[in-house]
């Protein structure tokens, strides 16, 4: 599975995004804000998941915020770490 | 009006304002460099400070302290202001930008308008750095925004005097002298010397290695004393401390293993490397609580996702870090024989 299916799957899983499918995660959308009522705590549990699935840590906040702004910016991230 | 300023994203405000001011002014140290010379790294449950009507859990030190002791240990001078009257703040920060000095300020970060909603939470701790100004615009440098922000006149009036726990109340600061030759050597022995000591050797149970395994016990029993609903938003306010001040969730841990880590090429001290893996690893740990704590605070915990392995999980946090300031106090006290 691509790298931004696979996440839209495991954000539906972990992050409790009942009645979303994969199809409603556009890939530009923010990820935190008012359309899947995430915030900063569910950050935690994105960076946890993007380790245990990709194998890629995000230690650095510089880095890491920018990366975490919607599907299309965690997938790069992800990608240019593999 | 606008000074040429550089403006670096960084991951935490302070660090970033004063590496920040500092390049400004000819002196390049990283935003790590900065917060480990400014001896930032702390921990202290403070449950007689509400924010947000809920106990205070800190994991860096006061707000400014990493400024003062950077700016003092580099023999830089600082001028720091505070106001009661808007009006004269607001005047203050105009003649020094117009004198071409580009000026950090405290704010309530809820009240800038570039914050994105869903990060905006009454936060009185929040620097930045004014540098300009564009009609009724000032033009700011938020160290943990890639991009500059502009704030019109009435937001940051409202951002500098924001009410509530910590009230910036108007403060402002800017460097007056900077020296021309900084050898970071010393500064950096005292720096890991204060946070050994305040880590290992706090007066009181609720800082330090004491204060996490203080807090350990106190959590375990949270639901019970609490009932669940408050229990999960202490935990909450927690994590939030945590994690959303941009530290990974770490609680500034992994900033610290890369002031170490850089430490020991300046050092020319080897075990300072292994030193800065072992604080990382504790920033793992920290990090393994708040996902737990995280899943608690959103309903989304497991059976094995109890308070009681958080409180586990904590006491683990005290071991390592105990181990590792440990160790670097023997370090420091070699280094400063050996210089």
């Amino acid at each position: 599975m691509a790298i931004k299916e696979k996440l839209k799957h495991i954000f539906i899983e972990t992050l409790n995004l009942e009645g979303v499918t994969p199809e409603q995660i556009k890939d530009d959308d923010l990820l935190f804000g008012d359309k899947f009522g995430l915030d900063s705590i569910d950050a935690v549990e994105i960076v946890f998941q993007v380790e245990q699935h990709f194998g890629v840590k995000i230690r650095d906040m510089k880095e890491g915020r920018p990366a975490l702004q919607s599907v299309n910016t965690l997938a790069a991230f992800i990608e240019a770490r593999q | 009006m606008q000074i040429d300023f550089k403006h670096r994203l960084s991951a935490h405000c302070e660090s970033g304002v004063s590496s920040n001011l500092l390049f400004h002014y000819g002196v390049d140290i990283s935003e790590a460099m900065a917060f480990g010379i400014g001896a930032g790294l702390f921990f202290g449950y403070l449950p007689f400070i509400r924010i947000n009507q809920l106990p205070l859990t800190t994991f860096r030190c006061e707000v400014g302290g990493i400024l003062k002791r950077l700016t003092r240990k580099l023999g830089v001078k600082i001028h720091f202001e505070k106001f009661r009257n808007p009006e004269k703040a607001m005047a203050a920060l105009d003649r020094s930008l117009e004198s071409g000095i580009p000026v950090g300020c405290r704010t309530g970060a809820y009240w800038l308008p570039y914050f994105p909603s869903a990060y905006r939470f009454h936060f009185n701790m929040h620097n930045l750095v004014v540098y300009g100004k564009k009609g009724d615009d000032y033009l700011i440098s938020d160290p943990v925004f890639p991009e500059i922000q502009r704030c019109s006149q009435q937001d940051l009036v409202k951002a500098r005097f924001a009410q509530g726990a910590l009230a910036p109340k108007g403060t402002m600061y800017y460097l007056t002298h900077v020296p021309k030759d900084i050898d970071l050597r010393g500064p950096i022995n005292k720096g890991i010397k204060e946070i050994c000591h305040r880590m290992l050797k706090a007066p009181v149970p609720i800082i330090g290695v004491r204060g996490i395994r203080f807090l350990a016990g106190r959590l375990e029993k949270w639901p019970r004393k609490l009932g669940k609903r408050k229990a999960s938003l202490y935990l909450g306010q927690l994590v939030r401390m945590q994690e959303e001040l941009g530290t990974g969730g770490a609680g500034f841990r992994f900033m610290y293993a890369a002031f170490l880590q850089e430490s020991a090429g300046i050092l020319k001290e080897n075990r300072l490397l292994d030193l800065s893996a072992k604080m990382t690893q504790a920033g793992d740990l920290w990090r393994s609580f708040a996902v737990i704590g995280a899943r608690n605070c959103k309903d989304r915990a497991s059976e094995s996702d109890s308070f009681g392995a958080m409180a586990d999980i904590l006491r683990d946090c005290a071991r390592k870090e105990s181990e590792i300031y440990q160790e670097l106090l023997t370090v420091v006290k070699l280094e400063r024989h050996g210089h």
